[in-house]
């Protein structure tokens, strides 16, 4: 008897498998209502709280759910970023520009009903200023009024005149106003209930009301986020598409395969090669250049990293090898780029002069050429500087030290692991020896900071304001982000005045002579600005993808064939 | 039994105990901030150190982790750095997944695994018996990646016979229960088998060995000999008799499947602990890594400690000593 319900068991079993496995799938997405988009994503984002997001998806989606006061735009003409309202229906600069004085809409309220009002810009603000809240964007406050005691006071500095009415107070004028004022506002009567030193852990950051033109609807852990129409929305409005779903696919040929299949119909971050390869086999999809908004560089350290260390950065001295410009120079002149370029980025990147990117048309000095790709010549610059292989070993040498260090690589980036590959091979053509040192993440940015280092290849993302001061400013201690640790009096006397100016285009001359600066100094190898791929199924109407994300103004998007889809059961 | 039972848990409580002092402080020791991971380095010094406080990174380590055995204590495991909620509950999030898998891979294998052993027992030194004998070598031997993409390639992307990733279809939650569980039953396929396939192909190979050991022995003869029919001997002397082995296999293959399967995880999107510790370790977020040490280390513990009731059970000889 036993043993014929254990057969019956078996047979049941098998069935089941059998049924599961034969019944014809369309991409897992049976259900799925045809007017929704997927989107594939590596990782999970890091939160749903504009204060703590640090990556690229969660910052776009926390742009879809807290619009700030006003809508940036990139002007591909002028290079610069526009703004037209959205919280904010109108502002006027007052006193000198110092202060800029908002006029908020009455008609917009958050999805739970709250009407949106002033209290709520100012107590966002609070938040993004405040250093027991250890927001992500504290830097966006800090050229806002400061206090006589010298601290950002936030209470003065966004001042509220009545619900629909504030100021915002700077220090001074300075061209990024407006993209500083711009940051994703919260709802107040949430936050205000919270301690502010356990806002990073609260949950209730999943269910804050939203004021844009999404919400968030689920959220599975490692699995998917589902973002909602808020049809309470005036920001801009409801958004078109039912939902909007970001889909956690960690391997990235599972995601490019999907893409293909349709289970996905739009992917960021997709390598040139395999765009290429889908232009041509895969007629429903298209791809879209975002934009140069990303370089990367190997950054030679200018200055000794064990001297530095041991006086705990009181003393800097010259780095042995990358000390001098010429040795720089050679370095670069060393490494051909333009077949880097060609061979890895094929017509998805362009080889990098300098870290202003050609974007910003108004200050990209355009009448500098990239270095040549000149080994004799780097020779002859590495001898002027008394390189030369004394001792017969094929590795240069000079009093005594041989020419020889490790590059640092950030582990996990196909791309810039197979370019350290090249530039070792070609450093040894020059009698360089270069030895490569994958690193993890952490470690890599701990190594960095602490200036312990030879050399590394690290990559920029550029926001869309030129902000050079973190990345080139002569005080270390304070410009975390200048790797190579350069140090020039004309760069800090041109970064200092950058934050003096009313309008960019008063700058443009000033930014040009930097970048000549740079050129000349080759403090890094510039290698290449990288225009991000973003693959987008042709179904998907109204896309926006460009300089300002994937997912930037996704309240427009829409499904052109939805009826048939989902008809045709098939995507 | 008890007495057993209770010495193996002082044992393992000891065992777990070593390995959470020896994980806490290497997860500590190894180079990297996790501050770097949750913040630009671009952000000031002074945020740093404050997130750094919140952390309660700025204590000395010894204090951390005497900070860290007297929550554990009390059931808090922290709060996770990367998702910023109790470690319990993230891991609470994600466990059932990892069970439904490891326990769906593990009925797969099982059943692949005897069943084909027992045929080529069955059919002992023939030609049936040398191909399963051969195949079984073969599939044990494949990476499990490997045995992931072909059948991603063949059941998803060439035929679409079956979902390529995650564990629910989109819009899964408007499902009817028994939709749901079909939905779920089709992800589970070609993961579960990705992980059953090259462990059927061991579980045959010990299964048949052992198999045919118990055949050779005289209680065998003698139970021919009475006239019982083959099945009543397969399942009353050779099936308890050849267990054994495949029990003590399976305990040290459920309790590592528990603690996640990472490959297949990451594979096939599937949210489990695997990913999730991949995630806690790369993002230095070390309440998550003690917590999913500590579930994966009971897993471990108590799944081998089953097996090796199981074994007594199945095999009286074997006293619970």
């Amino acid at each position: 008897m036993k043993i014929e319900v254990l057969r019956r068991m078996a047979l049941y079993f098998s069935l089941a498998i059998l049924v599961a496995s034969c019944s014809r799938q369309d991409g897992g997405q049976t259900a799925l209502p045809g007017r929704s988009v997927v989107v594939g994503i590596e990782g999970d984002v890091d939160s749903f709280n504009p204060l703590f997001a640090q990556d690229v998806t969660a910052g776009e989606i926390n742009d879809l759910f807290f619009p700030g006061l006003m809508c940036a735009r990139f002007d591909q003409k002028t290079g610069s970023l526009e703004y037209s309202p959205s919280l904010a229906k109108s502002w006027e600069f007052e006193n000198g520009n110092k202060d800029v004085r908002f006029h908020l809409r009455t008609d917009v309220s958050w999805s739970d009903g709250v009407p949106v009002t002033a209290k709520d810009v100012r107590l966002t603000y609070e938040l993004y200023g405040d250093t027991t809240v250890a927001s992500v964007r504290q830097p966006s406050v800090g050229e806002l009024r400061r206090s006589s005691s010298g601290s950002i006071d936030i209470g003065q500095a966004v001042e509220v005149l009545n619900d629909s009415t504030l100021f915002f107070h700077f220090d001074h004028p300075y061209p990024g106003q407006l993209f500083d004022a711009g940051l994703p506002i919260l709802p107040a009567h949430v936050f205000e209930k919270f301690p502010r030193s356990s806002l990073r852990e609260s949950s209730m950051t999943r269910h804050l009301p939203a004021s844009g033109s999404f919400y968030l609807k689920t959220w599975k852990p490692l699995e998917e986020i589902v973002l909602g129409s808020n049809s309470a929305s005036r920001l801009p409005r409801p958004a078109k598409l039912p939902q909007l779903v970001f889909r956690v696919i960690p391997d990235y040929h599972s995601r490019l395969a999907q893409l293909r299949t349709g289970e996905i119909d739009v992917l960021p971050y997709i390598n040139a090669e395999d765009a290429m390869e889908i232009m041509k086999s895969v007629s429903e999809i298209m791809i879209v250049p975002m934009g140069e908004r990303f370089y990367d560089a190997i950054n030679w350290n200018n200055i000794d990293p064990s001297e530095y260390a041991s006086s705990q950065g009181k003393h800097i001295l010259p780095h042995p090898l990358f000390g001098s410009s010429n040795v720089r120079r050679a370095l670069t002149l060393a490494i051909n780029r333009k077949e880097i370029v060609e061979s890895y980025l094929h017509s998805y990147g362009r080889e990098c002069v300098g870290p202003i990117s050609p974007i910003f048309q108004w200050a990209f000095n355009d009448t500098l050429t990239p270095h040549p790709f000149d080994p004799e010549g780097a020779m002859k610059l590495l001898a002027m500087e008394g390189w030369s292989d004394t001792d017969n070993d094929g590795i240069l040498d000079k009093a005594g030290r041989e020419f020889a260090f490790t590059l640092m690589v950030p582990a996990g980036n196909q791309l810039r692991s197979t370019i350290a590959a090249v530039v070792q091979h070609q450093l040894r053509t020059i009698k360089i020896d270069m030895k490569i040192e994958q690193v993890e993440r952490s470690v890599f940015w701990d190594k960095v900071i602490q200036k312990k280092f030879d050399a590394c290849i690290a990559g920029f993302s550029i926001p869309l304001q030129i902000q050079m001061d973190e990345l080139w400013g002569g005080d270390l201690e304070r410009s975390l982000m200048n790797i190579p640790s350069f140090r020039n009096k004309r760069v800090d006397e041109i970064l200092h005045g950058a934050k003096r100016i009313l309008r960019n285009s008063d700058y443009a001359g000033t930014w040009k002579e930097f970048q000549v600066i740079l050129h000349k100094e080759q403090p890094c190898t510039f290698l290449y600005w990288l225009n991000d791929l973003v693959a987008v199924n042709k179904r998907v109407k109204g896309a926006h993808v460009g300089l300002l994300g994937v997912t930037h103004r996704a309240e427009e998007w829409y499904v052109a064939d939805a009826a048939a889809s989902a008809s045709n059961g098939a995507r | 039994m008890i007495a057993f039972i209770q010495r193996r848990i002082f044992s393992a409580s000891l065992l777990l105990g070593g390995m959470l002092t020896l994980i806490f402080f290497a997860a500590h020791l190894t180079p990297g901030d996790p501050v770097n991971v949750f913040l630009s380095p671009n952000v000031p010094q002074n945020v740093a150190n404050e997130l750094r406080h919140q952390f309660g990174l700025d204590q000395n380590i010894v204090l951390q982790f005497g900070q860290w055995v007297r929550n554990a204590l009390t059931g808090n495991l922290g709060i996770s750095f990367a998702y910023r909620r109790p470690v319990l509950e993230v891991i609470a999030a994600v466990l059932p997944n990892t069970a439904v898998l490891a326990i769906t891979a593990i009925v797969f294998e099982l059943v692949l695994g005897l069943f084909f052993a027992a045929v080529a027992v069955r059919r002992h030194n023939s030609i049936v018996d040398t191909m399963i004998r051969n195949a079984a070598l073969v599939v044990s031997t494949q990476p499990t990646f490997w045995v992931g993409l072909l059948l991603l390639a063949m059941f998803s992307f060439a035929f679409g016979l079956l979902p390529s990733s995650q564990m629910h279809s989109l819009g899964a939650e408007s499902f009817s229960f028994g939709a749901n569980l079909f939905d779920v039953g089709k992800h589970l396929v070609l993961p579960a088998c990705t992980i059953a396939i090259p462990g059927s192909g061991a579980i045959c190979l010990y299964f048949r060995q052992s198999l045919l050991k118990v055949r050779r022995e005289e209680y065998m003869t003698y139970a021919h000999s009475v006239g019982l029919s083959n099945w009543a001997l397969f399942v009353y002397y050779e099936l308890p008799n050849a267990l054994p082995p495949v029990i003590s296999i399976l305990g040290l293959e459920i309790g590592t499947l528990l603690s996640g399967a990472i490959v297949t995880e990451t594979l096939f999107a599937w949210p489990g602990m695997g990913r999730l510790t991949v995630l806690a370790l790369s993002a230095r977020d070390y309440p998550l890594i003690m917590g999913c040490t500590l579930v994966s280390g009971v897993f471990v513990v108590v799944a081998n400690m089953i097996a090796d009731l199981l074994y007594g059970t199945v095999d009286p000889r074997v006293r619970m000593t």
